[in-house]
């Protein structure tokens, strides 16, 4: 078995990438010529990818510096894939660069709290949340922590692979080139772990400017993660089915295979754990995010649990699976259109509204649909009152949708307008929860009901000048144009990966955890398993 | 307890390659190996030895499935016809609220239950008095085990000498 191989990045394969590369630029320009006046399919396709390519890149030079932090010997023989992989950071400086310039010179409606003088007090279209963010939702911090902190880390990644093709010919007896190698890794977990956060938040949670989610890098970096890791599985397999890495054997795979199986369960957990806190706290600009999201985008809601929790986690929980070639191809392939699709959940229902509330001020309107309650003109010490009020009116008028008994809703009219204002609290969710308790008085009841009432007018009032709801291809679900441009940032990404990897040894041949890696044994005994593929028993 | 005593004729090696080298030539010798005892796990000795996957994974789905169902049907009982409560305006059965509990449930019931029953399969309960061959093979020794009740001296003698070629460091006969 020779270890010193070199990858080939033969013609054929570039003419495949290209192609790939040509069909993501046709549906590019279709999703531009295809679209609203804001060009929002467009610039939402391209910020998708961007930051799902540019992040795969970072969680790739993530992984691999906490392993070589954590003394991780194992994996050895894949490492220079994931150095290669973490160049592309490089042409992703170019791609997030892109969109700082369109926010610089308003070339997209992407980001809503962009709008020209929408931070201004004397503005008509004064936003009190977002003037409040304007410390940190402003051109100048989004360009230096989406191209600014990129650049660092690509500084990191760059030194780190020098210092790994170093080590080919130069490394010395006590093992300078990895010690440098240890160096740059470990400071670069710190730099990456803290600034990826506010890149994710700058990048891809502004595009609902009024949400916040604390859980949300988190969550993100997970998804991330997960494409990383699922990205490497299927170019290990591709690499080993062209004949290369005969070294890599099951016991590879399989630890390959417990990090995408772990990574989606803590996906998942973080995936809830934001679901959960909001749902539960049922703060209504909080609230907001997920209601748009599970009644409008049900596909997208649920089939991103599906694709990325429950398939993963049955079909990996099984010791042999991950052992298995095929099986590992399956699911990766999965993970990795699933994680897309996560991040085109984040992304695509949001930067609807920001361009349906663009196109509001663009017809000289206030923007007041999906704007959080705070924000509403109102003073704050009447705010209960007003609500209260409102909430009268729409038992009123939209006294035809009162799906309560007739008795509550008449001792709902005759109730004073003080005790109304408590009824601000309560949702729809209350409402059918709160006549059925054995302590609830009719009164309660009738607060209930009223509330719900409340909830009903206000979604009238949506249904009249709030923004389209309705399906649509490229934002309820990913459309044709989508899969294209994602097939052409993917060709880019594998074009500048395959490049990057051909440039040394498949091995880092120096270095000094190559032999624990080389043999690499989990102990899984997977019964009827073939010693194809190089399995670990050859001592 | 005379009629339950067993005859064990064990080796010990110092290093776990010696080990795997000898049960290798046992299997060629056709010995029927008792057991085998490290003071670690020792990658790639199932295999030599013949021994199967564990089917006790299976029971852990099982007690897994077993505890998830039971904090969720619980909690729904609970919460929507034996003591229905109203949490901060969620409706009785609200199932993001039940997750965590039933995940905890799944874990415990599944750590629990493999726990349970391997010690069960392996005998190990409180009170038990500990058997072993020898304290060293917890520490640094290597060893193979041979059931010699039943045997006639000349097939201990063979043993004896597997053990020789072998390079075993240290032979020796011990009633359990």
């Amino acid at each position: 078995m020779n270890l010193n191989t070199q990858f080939v990045f033969e013609a054929k394969q570039k003419r495949v990438l290209l192609g790939g590369m040509a069909l993501g630029v046709i549906c590019l320009v279709l999703s531009f010529l295809n679209d609203d006046e804001f060009h929002t399919r467009f610039w939402t396709n391209y910020l998708h990818n961007a930051v799902y390519f540019t992040g795969i890149a970072f969680m790739s030079m993530f992984f691999l510096a906490a392993q070589i932090t954590a003394f991780a010997g194992w994996n050895t023989v894949i490492k220079r894939i994931w150095e290669a992989m973490s160049q592309f950071m490089w042409v992703g400086i170019i791609l997030m660069g892109v969109l700082a310039i369109g926010v610089w010179g308003h070339l997209h409606h992407l980001y809503h709290w962009n709008t020209p003088g929408i931070t201004d007090p004397n503005s008509p279209i004064y936003d009190k949340i977002l003037a409040g963010k304007k410390g940190f939702l402003n051109p100048t911090f989004y360009t230096v922590s989406v191209v600014g902190f990129l650049a660092l880390w690509y500084y990191w990644a760059f030194k780190l692979r020098q210092a790994s093709v170093d080590q080919d010919t130069k490394e010395t007896p006590s093992f300078d080139y990895y010690k440098k190698q240890r160096k740059w890794a470990a400071s670069f977990l710190p730099i990456g772990g803290f600034l990826s956060t506010v890149f994710l938040w700058e990048s891809v949670m502004a595009v609902d400017p009024h949400w916040y989610s604390t859980m949300f890098a988190w969550y993100a970096t997970a998804s991330l993660w997960l494409a990383s890791i699922s990205l490497t599985t299927m170019i290990i397999i591709y690499l080993k089915s062209l004949g290369y890495m005969e070294y890599v054997n099951r016991s590879h795979l399989h630890d390959v295979g417990k990090f995408l199986f772990g990574i989606s369960v803590f996906w998942t957990y973080l995936w809830f754990d934001q679901f959960m806190l909001i749902w539960y706290a049922n703060n209504g600009e909080e609230t907001i995010y997920f209601k748009e999201r599970m009644e409008h985008y049900p596909i997208l809601f649920w089939g991103n649990l599906l694709i990325n929790f429950v398939l993963p986690f049955f079909i990996l929980m099984r010791n042999d699976t991950k052992r298995k070639f095929g099986t590992m191809f399956f699911v990766a392939l999965f993970v990795f259109v699933g994680h897309w699709w996560d991040f085109f959940y984040m992304i695509k229902p949001g930067a609807r509204i920001a361009a349906f509330e663009a196109k509001e001020m663009a017809e000289g309107k206030k923007p007041g649909a999906e704007v959080a309650p705070l924000s509403e003109a109102a003073p704050k010490e009447a705010a209960p009152a007003t609500e209260a009020h409102s909430a009268e009116t729409a038992t009123h008028t939209e006294a035809a949708h009162a799906t309560e008994s007739a008795a509550h809703s008449a001792e709902a009219h005759t109730a004073e307008s003080a005790t109304h204002a408590e009824a601000d609290h309560a949702t729809a969710e209350d409402h059918k929860a709160v006549p059925a308790t054995a302590e609830a008085t009719h009164e309660e009841g009738a607060h209930g009901a009223h509330a719900e009432q409340g909830e009903h007018a206000e979604h009238g009032a949506h249904a009249e000048h709030g923004p389209d709801k309705s399906f649509k291809l490229g934002y309820t679900i990913p459309g044709l144009e989508e899969l294209g441009v994602f097939i052409g940032f993917l060709s880019l990404f594998l074009f500048f990966f395959f490049a990057q990897l051909q440039r040394v040894s498949l091995v880092p041949m120096k270095d000094p955890y190559l032999e624990e890696s080389l043999h690499h044994d989990t102990g899984a005994l997977v019964e009827g398993e073939d010693d194809g593929h190089g399995d670990a028993h050859h001592h | 307890m005379v009629s339950d005593s067993k005859q064990v004729l064990y080796g010990l090696y110092n290093d776990e390659e010696d080990l795997k080298g000898a049960i290798r030539a046992a299997n060629a010798a056709h010995l029927d190996i008792m057991d085998v005892y490290t003071p670690f796990p020792v990658h790639g000795l199932d295999p030599i030895l013949g021994l199967k996957e564990s089917r006790l994974h299976y029971l852990g789905f099982i007690y897994g499935t077993i505890g998830c169902l039971f904090a969720f049907l619980t909690m729904t009982w609970i919460f929507t016809s034996d003591w229905p409560i109203v949490f901060g305006g969620k409706p009785y059965w609200s199932i993001p609220a039940f997750i965590p509990i039933t995940f905890e449930l799944t874990v415990l019931f599944a750590a629990w239950g493999m726990t349970l029953t391997f010690y069960t399969i392996c005998g190990l309960w409180p009170g038990v008095k500990a058997q072993s061959l020898d304290n060293r093979i917890t520490d640094d020794k290597f060893c193979i085990a041979f059931d010699v009740t039943a045997a006639s001296d000349n097939a201990v003698d063979g043993l004896k000498q597997f053990f020789g070629t072998t390079q075993a460091a240290e032979v020796n006969i011990k009633t359990m």
